[in-house]
């Protein structure tokens, strides 16, 4: 039998072509922020690996066109953008240690990104101790925009709150106010339930069960055979991505969906083409979506054009996650080439309060007191076959809800948020 | 609440036949060549997208289940021939690391491939609807897994303690130097026994795929409660994978009934208990990594 013991020599040579490697990715000589005039660089964190996977990379697909806009057009004060990605894994601490890398080895001027919610507040307090400007793109849970809300830090995707009680009202007219509700057990879905909770105590209705799923939950059989006896009028969905795939599938294997009504405060495009036809039913809120009138007219060249491109590049339509990476970095290039610098807080003033039209009709700001972006959200029913024309027109927009009548108001949110600008 | 309680330990029997039988193909392959196989998720998912793709290429699902399976030992052995094998006789770290990288690499492929969102894929409509078990409506789809698990691990059996190659595998695993001196090929006894793990987890991958959503993560979120049952069965006894892993079932589904936010760890809080009164696992032999 061979000697399969390594050798001396082999050892060095091994480690010889290690090291060689390892620091050929740490450059000896990196840029100090600013130093290289020519190239403008931003970072994106994103869950590139993971549950999220499905719905994350959608944000990077969009902050990509967007990126591409401002560089045909010539760049930001005059330099090219460069985006640097970062998977953050899906984890919050990871993340920290990539937001903290992005800004201190990569020298990028801001960061934005993130579809978890865990993470929106862990990467903004790490860019926040570094006085850094972070835009959240898809985390949604409330306090990253009230009780944990800093100077830097922007949110373009709704708040929890803000879908909660855009859906709410209707889920409660439409079936009942008996709601059964399955939460993912993390930050995002706790500031879901809550939301919902206020919403039946309004109403005078129940809430007779909620359960908590821990993330990645493959099996929710368990789940579902609970949800009968206890009768509810509805059952309100909050997972998100793979989970939602997995609920949605086994509940139809046990006919659940033909007994009861579902509904939730989002429903994703992504998640919903993994679906076969079956299990595409229910009532949701939705944030954007590329086919509807009611989100944008035929005069809304922008919104046309991103779709065809988005389309053209990778085959399937863009989604609302693709729109948060967009309107994100586009936002925060238009503010750095406005104040003509990427200091953080000129920027932060900047994209302030400043209204803008974009890829919905309406236009959109965000709002000085909390730094949440103000914007409609939208109701859906399901089209499962999608149309003849396009098979991924699965959604049937029904109606629209304005930002001012889902929101907390700006006087109740600067009770909550202090955003401590340095002096 | 009692009421419950029935429809939740058959679910959680259900479910912990499917984690034993991806522990079986971890354990068999552990047990002869002390390779941990991080990728093993992954050849789930393989089997997945090929059963995916065969069947929207118009083959029967019944056709696929077969086949995808099938492929994914073919890629399997190729695989093992080429990377795994010259790492059987180092430390299990090497072929750990491996199997790992190998894992990362497979999930981006399938991304590149079958795109990063899941793909609908759905058993056929023979098996979508439901079985009326008296106290429950069951689908059906849960039913033919779990006789197709069943029918399987007999089969397996039967092939390692009824023919003499399945002799052979079980001596290889006792003294593999023994039985090489005797005059036994333990390339092939190598080969054909990693083959046998890739059809265990071919043939779960396409189960699973009714089951979940198809996804390029689908095999690795099914991993981890595969290797806890593996080490709660005891490294290296089959039939220990097979009670691990009900007892794994069970516990989830009847922790999801009453602390729903608690049963992802029960797995591991019963791994632990197991570990601390019986370290080799319940049906363990000791020393197997000596």
């Amino acid at each position: 039998m061979a000697d399969h013991s390594i050798s001396r020599e082999s050892f060095l040579k091994g480690a010889t072509v290690g090291a060689a490697a390892l620091s050929a990715s740490f450059p000896a000589f990196v840029p100090s922020r600013g130093e290289a005039a020519d190239v403008l660089k931003v970072g994106q964190i994103a869950e590139l690996t993971g549950v999220y996977v499905d719905i994350s990379q959608p944000e990077v697909y969009g902050a990509a066109l967007a990126l591409e806009h401002w560089n045909k057009k010539g760049g930001v004060m005059g330099r090219k953008v460069e985006v640097v990605v970062e998977d953050d894994q899906n984890d919050p601490g990871v993340a920290v240690q990539k937001v903290r890398k992005l800004i201190n080895q990569d020298k990028v001027s801001a960061v934005f990104g993130t579809v978890n919610s865990a993470i929106a507040l862990s990467a903004s307090g790490a860019a926040n101790s570094l006085g850094a400007l972070y835009m959240v793109t898809g985390g949604h849970t409330d306090p990253v925009t009230s009780t944990q809300c800093h100077w830097d830090v922007f949110r373009t995707c709704h708040t929890a709150w803000q879908e909660t009680q855009a859906t709410g009202l209707s889920i409660a007219k439409k079936f009942g106010k008996k709601w059964y509700l399955i939460t993912p057990d993390y930050a995002f879905g706790h500031s879901l339930a809550s939301g919902y909770e206020a919403v039946i105590k309004k109403l005078g209705g129940q809430i007779v069960a909620n359960d908590l799923t821990p993330l990645g939950t493959s099996d929710f059989s368990t789940y579902i055979t609970k949800i009968g006896p206890a009768k509810p009028d509805v059952i309100i969905v909050l997972l998100a991505g793979a989970d939602f795939v997995n609920f949605l599938k086994q509940a139809n294997s046990y006919g659940l969906l033909k007994k009861f009504p579902v509904a939730g405060p989002q429903a994703e495009l992504e998640p919903f083409l993994s679906l076969p036809p079956e299990s595409r039913v229910g009532y949701w809120g939705v944030e954007w979506y590329y086919n509807s009138d009611l989100v944008y007219g035929k005069k809304n060249t922008q919104a046309a054009n991103f779709v065809k491109e988005y389309r053209a590049k990778h085959g399937t339509p863009p989604s609302a996650r693709s729109a948060f990476g967009y309107v994100t970095l586009d936002r925060m290039l238009w503010a750095m080439n406005e104040v003509k610098t990427a200091d953080p807080v000129k920027v932060a003033r900047k994209l302030e309060n400043a209204h803008f039209e974009t890829i919905w009709d309406g236009g959109a700001y965000y709002r000085g007191t909390d730094h949440q972006l103000m914007w409609p959200n939208f109701f859906v029913e399901m089209r499962p076959n999608g149309t003849p024309a396009d098979k991924n027109d699965i959604f049937n927009v029904i109606d629209r809800q304005p930002a001012d009548k889902i929101s907390k108001s700006a006087a109740e949110q600067a009770q909550v948020c202090n955003l401590k600008y340095p002096s | 609440m009692l009421s419950n309680v029935a429809p939740s330990v058959f679910n959680g029997l259900i479910l912990g036949a499917f984690y034993a039988f991806v522990a079986i193909g971890l354990s068999l392959i552990m047990n002869l060549t002390g390779t941990i196989n991080l990728a093993h998720g992954s050849f789930l998912t393989l089997a997945g997208y090929l059963a995916f793709t065969l069947v929207s290429k118009g083959t029967s699902f019944w056709f696929a289940l077969i086949l995808a399976p099938l492929l994914t030992v073919v890629v399997g052995v190729v695989i093992e021939r080429l990377l795994i094998v010259p790492l059987y006789k180092r430390d299990p770290i090497f072929s750990l690391l491996l199997t790992f990288g190998l894992s990362l690499i497979a999930e981006e492929v399938y991304r590149l491939i079958w795109g990063p969102n899941g793909v609908p894929f759905s058993a056929p409509g023979i098996l979508g609807g439901g079985i009326s078990l008296g106290f429950m409506q069951f689908p059906t789809l849960r039913l033919f897994i779990a006789v197709v698990l069943a029918a399987a691990m007999v089969l397996l059996a039967l092939f390692l303690w009824r023919t003499r190659f399945g002799l052979r595998l079980r001596a290889a695993i006792q003294d593999t130097e023994m039985i090489s001196a005797m005059g036994t090929n333990i390339q092939v006894l190598y080969m054909v026994n990693f083959a046998l793990g890739m059809a265990l987890a071919g043939l779960a991958g396409v189960l699973a795929s009714g089951l979940l959503g198809l996804s390029p993560t689908m095999g690795n979120a099914l991993l981890m409660p595969a290797f806890v049952v593996a080490i709660i069965g005891g490294m290296g006894s089959l039939f220990g994978s097979i009670v691990g892993g009900l007892l794994v079932g069970l516990a989830i589904s009847v922790t999801t009934l009453f602390i729903p936010a608690a049963n992802e760890v029960i797995m591991y809080i019963l791994m632990a208990v197991v570990l601390l009164i019986r370290p080799r696992g319940l049906f363990g032999t000791e020393g197997l990594f000596g």
